[in-house]
């Protein structure tokens, strides 16, 4: 028997235990209490989705809703690190950087009930490279990429295919050793595949074939069909008008889904309405699905409202905006002009002149009205990503309009080359258009040059630019995911297709392709100093003008608990509450 | 009512309206292929997947086998699948589309004749007193007015103010609620839609009245000792709408293609906002396919007008 001195103790600690725990339950019943009776969330976007199928989605609006329907093995968790989703845990490459596996979790079912297993990984992984969507190249390291690429097969004949793992439509390199196993073999080493492989909505996600199968290209469009493994499944779908999802019941994942009805808007289209619907209590939320974007009025007026202003959230997103200039003179690229690299120095010092020519900080004080960007001084790779060089690290960010006419004196002393030259840009963007007539402003005011300005709308205008059709052009870049070789493998080099294809400005030099390539394969930590010197390089060759960070806006009612938008996506679905109001 | 010649002619009418609709749908279909920049491409989409996403569509074929899918397409009633939402049918959207569209449509044109003749029969039977010259000036403003400057006060007006006014108990609430909307949906977008054409109708019907009000017939319908009323309806109003009902063939049009505006305004999903982005997203396919819903929008609520004419006045025979 205890002593009575240490027994008393013994009560004290159950009964201070017991406390405890009537605490911790009544804070729960206290917090249930705060939530509302309708955990309903609603919120519009402002066009219509591409698509819901990983294997071919592409916008950003895609991936936002994907997020909390699918789930790849790893994912970005709030602070844009990798971390397991259907995994276990995020593997190790190899010590040959070659080969990663992937332990899964055992406790996984899709919507519609099916067992969640490796193999699901291999059919959706297969089927994403052998559609050959817009993200297919985030699975371009795997073995057997090159081959499944190839395939010419569509519909239910890639789906016979697949369904007898066909060589032409197997990646060789992704295997399942086991029902909770599945192995990749790189065919060459890529420290940015896992941050590739991460990326929400696209080619890494995992799909059901049971219900992929009943509908090859329109599944996605069914609620029967459109099956994830996510905590959210659909339940109805209005092309253009609406889409509504629910919470999958007893999700194996955390945290548990609160808000238990999705109702997404998808008949308006036009950001003012949505903003005067959402003050008339009809959206609980403005600017998901990647629609930041609201317009500069909309947002100052809100902000001069009292009790509208603290539902105004501003976020720093991962895009970039900047001015290119043509590089390359050669027979595909029509533009020419004065910047190519075969100019030597004076093309250099032209191109410096333009840069130093523009007053970026007056341009984000008029343009954005200081509030929906802020000034690039950190290189091309915006804060919160890795890759982005600090504060006031870029060199073409100063404004310098002495220096600027020094140069463009003492390289077009009789302005001969100067003459003529015109900034093309698609002006769907309003900003783009306040920036094209800020840019020639600058130009006209700071060197003495008039720029014409070439508005063309967006698809040809992009179409175009990627041609070289453009000596000075509008030009900028969303990260896909947090890995610098996102932007650098995109944009410059031989990856893309530089100097003639998919190439804005056609730069292509043999130092920056062995830099590229020699950071592409090495683990990222090691690899963001060479990223770093991709940059500098740029920067040397003044390959750009760089303009400003994009900031997103957001409206979001103070009972909507747990919304919110990092610099990449929106906040999961299933993190979200609403409280009572 | 309707004769056999009647039914004849909206047999003919009927075809034609097929012909022009085919004819619209492949002027547009090949009118648009000729457009720079397509929905396809996108920075990321190089190569092999670019030409992968042509052949699904059928877009690396020939343009003559292209129409001639379409073609048969169209006849099949399958206009095919969205470039921008890959998958997803067109045809039902442009179907449920134009429902919506007409939804707004007949009530903005029962707005149209129900405020315009309102406006224009009291404004005639009070000539130069106060209750004209209000009238009066209100049409005179109305058809001055653009419809998306109308629509934005009304916006304003009704679903900001008033929500401030009433404290949220009673405004109108901006959305298209259902397939169908609702009354409450749609009667301020109608209105904004027919408002300006009210006015139209309002100065058309004020001026045939007058000249009517003054015939001998109404004198001596008025000498015989019938109810002013009735004189005014049956004997005045008839007749002076036959001016009115020609107008109302091109009105019917206006308000058609003033929906373009409006829905957009409004956040409808009907045809209006479909034609501007699909336009704005190089949708070709939805283009084409709004297109031949307005053809088709178009030949059948100006058959529906020379109908009326049947009824208004019985001399009209077809």
């Amino acid at each position: 028997m205890a002593p009575t001195s240490f027994r008393f103790l013994k009560a004290l600690g159950v009964g201070a235990m017991s406390s405890l725990v009537l605490m911790a339950c009544g804070g729960g019943n206290q917090q249930s209490q705060n939530l509302a009776s309708d955990q309903t969330l609603n919120f519009p976007i402002l066009g219509d989705f591409g698509t819901l199928d990983p294997a071919i989605a592409d916008a950003e609006t895609d991936s936002e809703i994907q997020q909390n329907i699918f789930d790849g093995l790893v994912k970005f968790d709030e602070n844009l690190n990798i971390v397991p989703d259907l995994a276990t845990a995020v593997p190790q490459a190899s010590s040959d950087g070659l080969t990663y596996t992937f332990k899964l979790r055992q406790d996984v079912t899709f919507s519609n009930g099916d067992k969640f297993t490796s193999k699901d990984v291999l059919y959706s992984w297969n089927r994403a490279a052998a559609m050959q969507g817009s993200y297919s190249t985030n699975l371009a390291p795997i073995d057997g990429y090159d081959t499944v690429a190839k395939n010419k097969a569509s519909g239910a004949a890639l789906e016979a295919l697949l369904e007898k793992n066909d060589p032409s439509v197997t990646l060789t390199g992704l295997t399942a050793p086991d029902p909770s196993t599945v192995q990749v073999k790189l065919s060459h080493p890529a420290g940015w595949f896992m941050s590739a492989a991460a990326m929400a909505g696209v080619t890494g996600q995992v799909v059901d074939q049971n219900a992929v199968k009943k509908d090859f290209d329109n599944w996605w469009t069914k609620p029967e069909t459109a099956i994830g493994t996510g905590p959210y499944k659909m339940v109805s779908y209005t092309p253009k008008q609406s889409v509504e999802f629910d919470a999958v019941d007893n999700w194996w994942g955390s945290p548990k889904p609160t808000v238990k009805k999705v109702k997404i808007d998808i008949s308006v289209t036009n950001a003012s309405t949505a903003i005067t619907k959402y003050e008339q209590g009809g959206y609980d939320i403005v600017g998901y699905g990647g629609y930041a974007n609201l317009p500069v009025a909309d947002i100052l007026r809100i902000k001069s409202t009292s009790n509208e202003s603290s539902q105004l959230v501003l976020h720093p997103k991962v895009r970039t905006y900047w001015v290119s200039f043509n590089m390359v003179s050669d027979s595909s690229r029509p533009a020419k002009g004065p910047f190519t690299l075969d100019g030597g120095q004076t093309a250099h010092d032209l191109r410096m002149a333009f840069a130093l020519a523009v007053d970026k900080k007056k341009l984000v004080d008029t343009v954005c009205q200081g509030i929906v960007c802020t000034q690039a001084t950190g290189g091309l790779i915006p804060p919160t990503l890795i890759g982005y060089m600090g504060d006031n690290q870029d060199p073409l960010a100063k404004f310098d309009p002495a220096k600027a006419k020094q140069l463009l004196q003492s390289a077009d002393p009789t302005g001969a080359k100067t003459k003529g030259l015109s900034y093309a840009y698609d002006p769907e963007n309003p900003l783009n258009v306040g920036n094209a007539q800020f840019l020639q402003a600058q130009w006209q005011e700071n060197l003495g040059i008039h720029v014409d300005l070439l508005p063309v709308a967006h698809s040809p205008f992009i179409k175009a630019r990627l041609k070289g059709s453009y000596v000075l052009s509008r030009d900028g870049w969303q990260a896909d995911y947090n890995h610098p070789q996102d932007w650098f493998d995109n944009l410059w080099g031989h990856v893309v297709g530089c100097p003639d294809s998919g190439c804005t400005t056609g730069y292509n030099p043999k130092a920056y392709n062995d830099l590229l390539d020699k950071a592409d394969a090495e683990p990222v930590d090691q690899a963001k100093a060479d990223y770093t010197k991709l940059n500098q390089m740029l920067i040397d060759d003044v390959v750009y003008i760089p303009l400003y960070y994009s900031v997103g806006a957001f409206l979001i009612k103070p009972y909507v608990k747990g919304a919110g938008t990092n610099s990449f996506f929106d906040h999961y679905w299933n993190e979200t509450q609403i409280l009572s109001h | 009512m309707f004769t056999r010649g009647t039914l004849i002619y909206i047999g003919q009418r009927l075809v034609l309206i097929v012909l022009a609709v085919l004819g619209v749908s492949s002027l547009v279909f090949l009118g648009i292929h000729r457009l720079p920049g397509d929905a396809l491409f996108s920075e990321h989409l190089h190569g092999t997947q670019y030409e992968l996403t042509l052949h699904h569509y059928g877009l690396d074929r020939p343009l003559w086998l292209q129409y001639v899918s379409f073609i048969g397409g169209m006849l099949h009633g399958d206009l095919g699948e969205s470039l921008v939402n890959r998958g997803v049918s067109i045809t039902p959207i442009v179907v449920r589309e134009m429902s919506v569209s007409a939804e707004v449509g007949i009530v903005a044109l029962l707005f149209t004749i129900g405020i315009g003749m309102s406006f224009g029969v009291v404004a005639a039977i009070r000539q130069n007193t106060w209750l004209d010259y209000v009238l009066s000036t209100t049409s005179v403003v109305g058809y001055s007015m653009p419809n998306f400057v109308v629509a934005t006060f009304l916006i304003l007006a009704f679903g900001v103010w008033l929500d401030n006014i009433t404290q949220g108990t009673f405004y109108f609430q901006i959305g298209w609620p259902g397939r169908y909307g609702t009354i409450g949906a749609i009667w301020l977008p109608a209105f904004a839609l027919g408002f300006p054409y009210a006015s139209i109708v309002a100065r058309l019907t004020r001026a045939s009245m007058l000249e009517v009000i003054r015939q001998d017939y109404i004198r001596t319908a008025r000498a015989k000792g019938l109810r002013e009323w009735v004189i005014t309806i049956r004997h005045s109003l008839r007749n002076a709408l036959i001016p009115v009902i020609t107008i109302l063939g091109p009105l019917v049009i206006g308000i058609i293609t003033g929906g373009v505006v409006i829905e957009n305004i409004f956040g409808i999903p009907g045809l209006g906002k479909e034609f501007a982005t699909s336009i704005l997203n190089r949708d070709y396919n939805i283009v084409i396919g709004v297109f031949t819903g307005y053809a088709a929008l178009v030949g059948l609520a100006n058959l529906g007008v020379d109908l009326l004419y049947v009824v208004i006045d019985p001399r009209i025979r077809y």
